[in-house]
């Protein structure tokens, strides 16, 4: 964190893809492989009708041994069933497969043979119209400069999910060099032409008892089922085939700014920890509301509020009214008088549980102001003085200035041997529900 | 309790003495009733068949409909039905007059008085269902919109789970008497 502090809660930050796993076996994935799957687990299936989980069952059936047809054994068969609406493979027809998993096929779609050969032809395309970029603005540049990529064809390019020249290795064809344009980048692929689609005049008919024929209501899909299955669409339940598991992702954060990175989760699926963890809730002291007492309207009451210091060193905090006008303060519905004494934290010892001989810090505490002192936390009172009857919250806000010390900044060598961090103070603003009013 | 009159239980029949059941209620052979289980039979008599299976804190009860006066005039009893091979499972309610065979009441179901369920129907944990129909076979009801469909296979009889029981419960439970049949010679176990 040698670079910014500021504290971003105003943008989001920049977010990026960290790793995929399955939620049901937790299996890890690289990105690549991910997508080859087309981000679905190769092992776990999803019901087609409810759309949890299903989990592979076995039974018992008998089949003739291989040697002596006229005996049977009891052999396992296995298949697929869901534990939520007991829906089973054998519904469609699937039969039992003789392995406890890797058995199971997803149904072919008839039209695979078009769609990649469409794909195919638009990548080329693609192709074709960044060399067309490219080489309108090498025409403004010296022969013998290196061919820069421009950004623009770059999102070309990934339009049709080619990825960039450099990446991409065909079999056979040389990785051109990035200096000079050759014409023979055109030709190196062969040309791929697709016939356009066919408008037919004749459409097959409806079926004769189409208005007549009463409707199987446990038979036809819902929308949502119909949908989760984009190559068929099955209007019947009977053709539901299962389809293979959606995987998650775990994200990482990044400062706009400096790219930094705030937070980087653990690459391990079972793990919730993460690697990098820069959250604000371990800089800035954390106000909590201790006790409420009965709010009425425009009657001063004392409320107890705690704040807790979640650094090591001794932090200053000063509170301060939200002034007249003020852009952040929009819902607040009462008055409220702040301590106007600086207020001292301790800071936070981890050992502190385990030390009892530890001597108490005298930091003379006004006793109107501050309520109780205990280790890295401090109670103390606010006045709240609601502004308005009306049904809803009492809602109060201020500001908490405090100073913080970046102790992760590398120490500069200092003549006097001072405390070689500086302090910065930094401001929020604070806004507290207390609670309805009570008459 | 002063039930044991009125329960006939068969023999064969595991029904744990931690099990309320008050009122007239017959339970069939075969048919294992787990402890903190309560069969009441309010307005009328309780029929129970053979194999099944009700699990602890399942309620059975064929009380008076809500706008009854149980003291009312004029109000005959009926008799509450339930076949052969269904599992009343942990926490379910069901006070449904007339059930089939091979049904499955999954934990914490709610059923209607009015309900019928023929066979091989399912209802699934925490439904609530109080319509007025029949429910047609192998009828599978889930999800908190209570979404219904249809399974091509009726639920298999837990006969490896009853055996089970039956070995198992009576090392660790009392069991209620079971009524002596007055054809057999040997005494009823208890």
């Amino acid at each position: 964190m040698s670079g910014t502090v500021q504290m971003e809660w105003h943008q989001t930050p920049g977010n990026q893809v960290d790793s995929h796993y399955c939620p049901s076996c937790l299996e890890n994935m690289p990105s690549a492989e991910a997508k080859l799957k087309k981000n679905r687990c190769a092992n776990c299936f999803d019901c087609p009708c409810c759309m949890h989980t299903l989990s592979t069952r076995a039974t018992n059936i008998p089949a003739p041994l291989p040697d002596d047809p006229s005996k049977t054994t009891m052999k396992k068969a296995y298949y697929l069933a869901c534990g939520f609406c007991r829906w089973t493979s054998r519904d469609v027809g699937m039969a039992d497969k003789s392995v406890a998993s890797g058995g199971w096929q997803e149904p072919d779609n008839p039209h695979t043979q078009r769609i990649n050969k469409l794909i195919e032809y638009y990548q080329q395309l693609a192709q074709r119209e960044k060399l067309e970029r490219d080489r309108k603005k090498l025409a403004r540049r010296r022969p013998y400069m290196p061919l820069a990529f421009s950004q623009h064809t770059i999102h070309v390019v990934e339009k049709y999910g080619l990825g960039t020249r450099l990446q991409r290795q065909r079999p056979g064809a040389p990785i051109t060099s990035l200096a000079g344009l050759s014409l023979k980048e055109g030709e190196d692929q062969k040309e791929i032409n697709i016939e356009p689609a066919q408008a037919l005049d004749e459409v097959e008919p409806l079926p004769e008892d189409c208005y007549t024929r009463p409707i199987n209501l446990p038979e036809v899909t819902s929308l949502r089922q119909r949908l989760l299955q984009p190559d068929f669409q099955p209007a019947g339940a009977s053709q539901l085939h299962p389809k293979h598991k959606h995987l998650l992702i775990k994200r990482s954060l990044r400062c706009r700014k400096c790219e930094h990175n705030l937070s980087k989760p653990e690459f391990n699926p079972t793990s919730i920890k993460f690697k990098i963890q820069l959250v604000a809730v371990s800089y800035i002291p954390e106000v909590r509301i201790m006790s409420i007492p009965n709010l009425r309207f425009q009657k001063e009451c004392q409320v107890l509020l705690t704040l807790t210091n979640p650094v090591e060193n001794i932090t200053h905090v000063t509170l301060v009214g939200c002034e007249e006008g003020d852009p952040e303060d929009i819902n607040s519905t009462a008055k409220v008088m702040v301590p106007t004494k600086e207020l001292v934290l301790a800071g936070k010892d981890a050992a502190a549980d385990y030390d009892e001989l530890a001597e108490p810090q005298d930091f003379q505490d006004d006793p109107d102001v501050v309520a109780f002192r205990k280790s890295n936390k401090i109670g103390f009172f606010i006045k709240v003085v609601p502004q308005r009857e009306e049904d809803g919250d009492v809602t109060v806000s201020f500001k908490i200035r405090h100073d913080f010390r970046n102790l992760a900044a590398p120490i500069r060598p200092s003549e006097e041997g001072d405390a070689p961090t500086e302090a910065i103070w930094l401001t929020h603003h604070v806004e507290l529900s207390l609670g309805p009013i009570i008459a | 309790t002063n039930s044991a009159k009125n329960a006939k239980i068969a023999a064969g029949a595991v029904v744990c003495v931690e099990s309320e059941i008050r009122g007239e209620v017959t339970i069939g052979a075969r048919t294992v009733v787990h402890p903190k289980a309560r069969i009441i039979a309010e307005a009328g008599p309780i029929v129970i068949g053979e194999g099944n299976l009700i699990e602890e804190q399942a309620l059975i009860i064929n009380s008076y409909p809500e706008n009854i006066a149980p003291d009312s005039e004029g109000v005959e009893p009926k008799t509450m039905t339930i076949g052969i091979n269904n599992v009343f499972e942990v926490g379910c309610m069901s006070q449904a007059l007339k059930i089939g065979d091979n049904n499955v009441i999954e934990s914490k179901a709610d059923l209607g008085r009015n309900m019928i369920l023929t066979s091989g129907c399912i209802i699934g944990a925490c439904c609530q269902v109080n319509t007025c129909e029949v429910i047609p076979e192998n009828t599978v009801i889930f999800g908190s919109g209570c979404q219904r469909r249809v399974q091509t296979e009726r639920p298999q009889p837990q006969t490896l789970q009853l055996d089970f029981l039956m070995k198992i419960l009576p090392n660790y439970h009392h069991m209620k008497k079971t009524v002596k049949t007055t054809s057999a010679v040997t005494p009823a176990k208890n």
